[in-house]
């Protein structure tokens, strides 16, 4: 009996959970009628955001691989000083409210900055650009990369490198054909959170890029901005878009993670 | 020459893991690290491979001087305890994954591969996962996989410790098969001394990060040098005595073990080494003792102590007793058709005086010395007999 109250409670904590994610997207799916919901699909602001959207997210989830894959590496395998000091720092935008974030980009790269200057001579404006946003994007969801990939790194096994490396291959040619494809899922799961951070991303998107319509209104953005000001069936649309694109790109994850386990298994 | 190691140094967190470590081994030679857990088994093969960094001291393999050089360029095979198989490639590349690295045509890989596979009895299984294989199977991948690069060298840290004892017996002969027919020089850690004596032409004992002996498998086992040794390998019969007399032939010598009530007197083989009044160990492996009812008549060339059984375990084909000598416990195997006796029940306990091995207490020398004990006997040798 206590066995089966045990279970009970376990099931009824679940199912508020389950209640807590269900209901609030529920009612956005009910709060507004297909027919406006397809009218607002077409309208050249929501797809501009979405573009916006995808085009920066993108390239962040790229630029967060390039940056986050050897700093990963040089975490989970290597010894030295300091190591400390980087990993709290791959931590510190997980922890910094995005506002924050924005601020702290908005003056290093705006215009009162000595280093702002010195990149606008070089014709590089970071502000209030498609640019600024991939910047804000990257600062606050590289970590989510960082971290899942490190946390692959780190669970395969020594003897396994070492095998490679008495096997005559050179640490590149061990990173490129032992490392990377045994790290490859966490590196994925950490593209995911990547992509599906930067996609969500509202405060230091818009401290940097500011919300110009057409240039630099997000998908996050323009749900803000239109709520603020009554539209409230195009802030909707926009977010069951955002549900939809995360919910999709989860679901292909997962099927192609347990997949995988199958037939390695 | 295959490997020459020379004052190795190995420190780790301020504990010294190998201690001024010299070791020769010959060409083609199958060379067993013995030795218990902690002991810098492992650490000096890794040293060897080239995967932790010695902090002092010099590795030549064959004649080059690989001491600063990355594993990659040591040209080794290495075999290790958990076998390390890419577990996201097959059998098939898993071998072939050294060739690749080289780029050998793939015509030459297919090759090569099939070849090793089929000189390890894993060609069948070349299609399938690593997680598909039992442990045996495992291991004959790992050895393929090692020797289809064809190394100088083949350092192997204990790849059957975790292997069902029939699949060991079987794979241990054929890897000293392969091995005797490939000629390459093997380093093989284990801490199993039926797997030293079979697969060894000489065994080096590790203490503490020291050698304390090299020796073919028979001598190590007959002739331990040292108390550690004599324990390690089995010969746990230790005893201090003082040489009270000595003859032309033999030495009568008395025991003083710690607990021992009454006096006992041995008879043992003249040493050179032995002098009138000095303490010294002797050790007798259990195999020597052989055990006499009260009643028997005993040869009259034999040590016989009176001693009671306390304890006897089976021990495959023979048993071990454990024989109380007053206060002194000794240690006999005896075959299973010959023990015939009950515990608690009382023997003599009978030994020849050619069995009593001193323990000269002397360490593996390092190059440069020109003095080692062979069978109780100092003698000077070339540097490379010891």
């Amino acid at each position: 009996m206590k066995g089966f109250s045990f279970d009970l409670t376990i099931s009824l904590i679940a199912g508020i959970f389950v209640c807590l994610i269900t209901l609030p997207i529920f009612a956005l799916f009910t709060a507004t009628s297909f027919g406006e919901l397809a009218v607002q699909f077409r309208s050249p602001l929501v797809l501009s955001a979405v573009v916006i959207s995808l085009e920066t997210s993108l390239i962040v989830v790229f630029l967060a691989l390039c940056l986050g894959i050897p700093v990963a590496y040089l975490l989970a395998m290597k010894d030295f000083k300091g190591k400390e000091v980087l990993d709290t720092l791959v931590d510190l935008p997980i922890s910094m409210p995005p506002l924050v974030a924005g601020l702290a980009l908005l003056i290093l790269l705006g215009g009162n900055s000595k280093f702002g200057n010195m990149l606008r001579s070089c014709g590089v404006d970071l502000i209030f650009s498609k640019k600024g946003i991939i910047i804000a994007q990257l600062f606050v969801s590289t970590p989510f990369l960082i971290k899942s990939a490190r946390e692959s790194f780190e669970s395969i096994n020594k003897n396994v490198i070492n095998a490679s490396l008495t096997l005559g291959a050179s640490k590149f040619d061990t990173f490129k054909k032992v490392l990377l494809p045994l790290a490859k899922n966490g590196i994925y799961a950490g593209m995911v959170m990547t992509w599906a951070r930067a996609l969500g991303e509202f405060g230091a998107t818009s401290m940097v890029a500011g919300c110009i319509p057409f240039k630099t209104e997000t998908m996050t953005v323009a749900i803000y901005q239109n709520a603020m000001s009554g539209e409230l069936t195009s802030s909707i649309a926009i977010a069951l878009l955002l549900i939809v694109f995360s919910f999709t790109l989860l679901l292909i994850f997962k099927s192609r993670v347990k997949r995988e386990r199958q037939l390695t298994v | 020459m295959g490997i020459v190691l020379k004052r190795i140094f190995k420190n780790y967190n301020g504990r010294a893991v190998l201690k001024n470590l010299n070791l020769e081994i010959n060409k083609g030679e199958f060379h067993v690290l013995l030795g218990p857990s902690g002991s810098g088994k492992t650490t000096m093969l890794l040293v060897i491979a080239g995967l932790i960094r010695q902090d002092r001291g010099s590795v030549f393999i064959g004649s080059r001087n690989v001491s600063g050089l990355a594993p990659e360029k040591r040209r080794i095979g290495f075999v290790f305890q958990d076998y390390a198989l890419f577990p996201h490639l097959n059998v098939f590349d898993n071998v072939a994954y050294g060739l690749r690295i080289k780029k050998v045509k793939e015509s030459k890989i297919s090759e090569r591969v099939d070849y090793y596979l089929s000189k390890a009895s894993i060609e069948k299984e070349k299609d399938k996962f690593p997680h598909h294989l039992s442990g045996g199977q495992k291991q004959r991948v790992a050895l393929a996989r090692a020797l289809v690069i064809e190394p100088e060298l083949l350092l192997m840290d204990e790849p059957m410790s975790s292997l069902d004892a029939l699949t060991k017996e079987t794979i241990r002969d054929e890897l000293k098969s392969i091995q005797q027919e490939m000629g390459t020089t093997t380093v093989y850690v284990t801490h199993d001394q039926g797997e030293a004596v079979l697969l060894g032409d000489r065994v080096s004992v590790l203490n503490h990060g020291e050698i304390e002996q090299i020796e073919s498998p028979d001598e190590l086992f007959y002739h331990p040098k040292t108390e550690f040794v004599a324990r390690f390998v089995g010969a746990k019969n230790i005893l201090k005595v003082r040489v009270i007399e000595i003859n032309k032939h033999e030495a009568l010598a008395q025991v003083n073990n710690k607990g021992l009530g009454q006096p006992v007197k041995v008879r043992i083989k003249n040493y050179p080494i032995f002098k009138k009044g000095e303490e010294i160990n002797l050790c007798i492996h259990p195999e020597k003792i052989t055990l006499k009812r009260e009643n028997e008549a005993p040869d009259a060339n034999l040590n016989r102590i009176r001693g009671k059984i306390v304890n006897k375990t089976n021990n495959g084909n023979g048993l071990k007793a454990t024989i109380d000598i007053g206060g002194m416990e000794l240690h006999a195997a005896v075959p299973k058709n010959l023990f015939d006796y009950k515990i608690h029940e009382d023997i003599w306990v009978c030994f020849s005086p050619d069995a009593l091995h001193p323990l000269c207490g002397k360490k593996c020398r390092s190059p440069g010395a020109r003095k080692k004990c062979i069978n109780g006997v100092i003698k000077t040798v070339d540097y490379q007999l010891c």
